[in-house]
């Protein structure tokens, strides 16, 4: 029963960002010494998250697998979202000479930003 | 195309839809096939599936030709089973890609897809519709949605990507599935573009059509409501003054007047229904005041009130004979209706018609019979009325429907049974609208107007009572029907002696007090008044010399305010100081007149004329000329008179020889006055005769009457009009038919004592009498 109305809801991640590709949460801390970006990363293998940094854009990129999606079983229902990600934040380019640390945690990407 | 860019991904068809690339859309799926492909997507890493549109909707199991060719690779983005059979998607369209082969079929459809980018392009072409798309875009979000969230009108402004744009609006907008499905296969962007915007600018058209009709609706149904809640708080405010509301109060006095009234059974249910109507009515409705005003005038419509008619004969003889000088008839007939009321109260009125010169006083002795019979009087002119409607009203589904003249002229005068004068019945027109010469025929039929039913009113109403008077100054073109209901009475002209007495009687004092002056002052010879009568008027009626003794009586008031205050009395020879000269030469008998010149009389609406025939021969032709705007019958009737004339040439004396050389041609001056009528065969047999014998026509002569071919003399009308006309211009000796001896008895004494008539049968008689066999005599003084 395939009918369809065509949502009025759009989706806009970022430029050129929306051709399958879905946008991970973010938060964002200023620190005493820099910045702090808290991504919500669940079920994304460290091994699978590029970090890019130009100029003052960070760019947080890679790919969630669906690991536990076996031959035999079949979806009830499915919310989060797989596959390739991407995620520019843009931050005040207030830092003379930054350098970037990056740290999985408990199912979050942990990236500070800091004078270096 | 690299090879890397194929791929083999599971199919779902869409029934109805398009996606596009870039947008969300919720789907519900429930065929088989399309859950195992569903299933097949998820269970990939990607989740990627390919949404295609069936051409032919109706097909459950579409197999590849049943699918468009191009569709949109997605993500499918969440998932939830809401049964077994049953799965709700959202899928995020990724790109736009061109199926190049069917896979699998079953068990559920995969096809091999590859990406078909549209090319980049900036022209400023795209750009210029790009910018148009936008604006449009904004209008239609302001008219579809006049209260759109400020973000969303953000977002289509700011979306650079025209593609983009397309897809987003294609998406809000309603499309038909060819379009939307056109707009996904559209070769370049700015096709793309330039079908949108052909869309969008169709769908402006719909919404601000949409907007102006609801708008409408809305505030036509905002005024309403306004004036019915104003209504309610209006009565709601009577109610606690303790006022009644006007409406109610209106009906309510209706209501009573009714009920004091006298009405027929048929009437009282009609107008008791009407009033309950009208009690239903909100009083803004557009029936409302029509049947109000329908309520009123049948209210106001005297059903059942008449006036005492006052049986008193010795009283009204008086009243009559103060207002009207001589109209014996007339008086009489009056008179005797008045004895047939006194012994029967219900007789039925009788229709009289008077019918006479204009200016004899028909319309005033109308106005002294109501006075006579103590009715109410009431006139109405029906000179020039054409319209059937005037006389018997408008239906009253009609806008601006009246009611008929004869029911307002009944209830102008408040009774049933008034003296109703129908002016001028002789004047009435008639078109296509109508004639209302045939309404008159049911009004005054006393078999039919005892249920007369106006248009407007549509109930019977009893004109039976009603004395009806109609006047007219001729009976030619009275249709006949009409004439055969009435009683007709004649008002003949008055002669000299007549007028001198009215004018004593009436004219001159009624003209003085108008002036101001004192009748014991200001007298008028016997004399004088002749004067005028002869020099200053010519008519049957009086009007003119009511007028011109008008003037007199101005020009004594002036010298009266210019301080002379003796008592005059008007001399016939102040008169051309006062009048100016004289306006008519005194009618003078033509002196010895020529042969073939006879004297003839002819009547006219407006009193009696002398008339010459004039005869001559034309030596060398043929036949009979006539001229003179003769008319037909007149014609006839000289042919009639020269034939009697050719045939009896011998006995009558005549050369058969003159006959014979010439023919004759006979003129009825004036050339420019139509004239017709029997009337002057006497008289064109006496000129053709007089011609013919060269004897000359007695010059104190005139005569008058029909001719036929065996010479036998036939009675006439108009005869006393005739003789007072003849009288007037000196002529003392009429041979006129015996049919009309009786008519002579209508002359007044002195006329008769005057004039010399001899009454003939045959027209060797007329010419005996007319022609002359002495010397002519001396003219005579008037």
């Amino acid at each position: 029963m395939e009918k369809p109305r065509h949502s009025s809801f759009f989706l806009f991640s970022g430029p050129r960002a929306d051709e399958g590709v879905w946008r991970p949460c973010v938060d964002i801390y200023k620190t005493r010494s820099g910045w702090l970006l808290k991504f919500d990363l669940a079920g994304v293998r460290m091994e699978d998250v590029t970090v890019q940094v130009t100029g003052c854009h960070i760019t947080v990129s890679g790919v969630r697998r669906d690991f536990l999606a076996e031959e035999d079983a079949s979806y009830y229902s499915m919310e989060i979202s797989y596959s390739k990600f991407e995620r520019t934040v843009d931050l005040p380019c207030d830092l003379a000479n930054p350098s970037v640390s990056v740290e999985g945690r408990d199912g979050l990407v942990i990236i500070r930003v800091t004078e270096g | 195309m690299a090879a890397e860019d194929v791929q083999i991904l599971p199919i779902l068809p869409l029934k109805n839809s398009v996606l596009f690339p870039h947008l969300l859309m919720p789907l519900s799926i429930g065929r088989a096939a399309s859950l195992a492909g569903a299933e097949a997507a998820l269970s990939t890493e990607e989740k990627e599936i390919v949404v295609i549109a069936q051409r032919e909707p109706s097909k459950d199991t579409p197999a590849g030709e049943d699918l468009y060719t191009t569709g949109t690779k997605a993500v499918i983005k969440r998932m939830a089973r809401s049964s077994d059979t049953q799965m709700d998607l959202i899928v995020l369209g990724v790109e736009r890609v061109v199926l190049l082969r069917l896979e699998q079929a079953a068990p559920y459809l995969q096809g091999r897809v590859r990406p078909l980018p549209i090319p980049e392009e900036n022209t400023p072409e795209v750009q210029a519709l790009h910018r148009a798309l936008s604006e449009l875009a904004a209008r239609v979000m302001q008219l579809a949605q006049p209260n759109t969230p400020p973000e969303m009108m953000a977002m289509l402004a700011q979306s650079d990507d025209p593609l983009r744009l397309v897809y987003l609006l294609a998406s809000m907008i309603t499309l038909e599935l060819p379009k939307e499905q056109a707009l996904l296969e559209a070769q370049s962007r700015s096709e793309a573009l330039r079908l949108m915007h052909g869309y969008l600018s169709n769908e402006v058209q719909v919404l601000e059509l949409r907007n102006k009709i609801a708008s409408r609706a809305q505030t036509e149904m905002t005024r309403q409501q306004r004036e019915y809640l104003l209504r309610q708080q209006l009565r709601a405010i009577q109610q606690e003054l303790g006022e009644k509301d006007p409406q109610q109060a209106e009906v309510e006095l209706l209501r009573e007047r009714l009920q004091k009234l006298e009405l027929p059974e048929e009437v009282r249910s009609e107008a008791e229904r009407e009033l309950s109507r009208l009690e239903r009515l909100p009083p803004g409705a557009p029936d409302y005041q029509v049947i109000r005003t329908y309520m009123d005038f049948v209210v106001e419509l005297p059903w059942n009130t008449f006036t005492e008619d006052s049986l008193d004969i010795p009283r009204a003889r008086q009243i009559l004979d103060e207002d009207h000088f001589d109209l014996k008839d007339v008086k009489e007939r009056i008179l005797e209706q008045l004895g047939v009321l006194k012994l029967n109260p219900n007789a039925k009125a009788p229709i009289l018609c008077f019918f006479g010169p204009p200016g004899v006083g028909k319309t005033s002795l109308g106005q002294s019979i109501a006075r006579a019979l103590g009715r109410k009087f009431e006139r109405m002119s029906l000179g020039g009325m054409h319209d059937e409607a005037e006389l018997r009203g408008h239906r009253r589904t009609y806008i601006g429907a009246m009611p008929g003249r004869i029911v307002q002229a009944i209830r102008r005068a408040g009774s049933r049974n008034p003296v109703l004068m129908l002016d001028e019945v002789d004047k009435l027109g008639r078109d296509f609208r109508g004639d209302p010469a045939a309404a008159l025929l049911e009004i005054l039929d006393p078999e039919q107007n005892k249920a007369f039913r106006d248009n407007y009113l549509d109930l019977p109403f009893d004109l039976s009572r009603v004395f009806f008077i109609a006047t007219a100054n001729t009976l030619d073109t009275v249709p006949r029907p009409l004439l055969d209901r009435m009683e007709i009475l004649r008002l003949a002209g008055y002669s000299e002696e007549e007028k001198i007495e009215i004018a004593k009687r009436y004219l001159v004092p009624r003209q003085l007090k108008q002036s101001g002056l004192d009748a014991k002052e200001v007298a008028f010879e016997d004399e004088t008044l002749r004067r005028i009568i002869a020099r200053y008027t010519r008519e049957a009626g009086l009007r003119q010399l009511e007028r011109t003794i008008g003037r007199v009586a101005r020009k004594i008031a002036l010298r009266r305010a210019e301080g002379d205050q003796s008592a005059i009395t008007v001399r016939p020879d102040d008169l051309s100081d006062m009048l100016g000269a004289e306006i008519f030469a005194e009618d003078q008998l033509r002196k010895q007149q020529p042969p073939g010149v006879a004297t003839g009389l002819a009547w006219t609406e407006s009193g009696g004329e002398v008339l010459y025939v004039e005869a001559t021969l034309l030596p060398g032709s043929r036949g009979l000329t006539i001229t003179g705007q003769v008319g037909e019958v007149m014609q006839e009737s000289a042919r009639a008179a020269q034939s009697f004339v050719w045939a009896h040439a011998a006995e009558l004396g005549i050369d058969p020889a003159a006959i014979k050389d010439s023919g004759i041609h006979v003129h009825v001056p004036a050339g420019a006055v139509p004239k017709d009528g029997p009337s002057a065969g006497v008289t064109m047999a006496t000129a053709m005769a007089s011609v013919y014998t060269q004897t000359p026509v007695r010059n104190d002569t005139a005569m008058t009457g029909e001719i036929t071919l065996t010479g036998i003399v036939l009675p006439i009308g108009g005869v006393k009009e005739k003789m007072l006309a003849a009288r007037r211009a000196g002529i003392r000796r009429i041979i006129l038919p015996r049919g009309n001896e009786k008519d002579l008895r209508d002359l007044p004494e002195e006329v008769r004592r005057e004039m010399e008539f001899i009454s003939v049968e045959r027209i060797e008689e007329v010419l005996a009498a007319a022609l002359q066999t002495t010397e002519p005599v001396e003219t005579l003084n008037a």
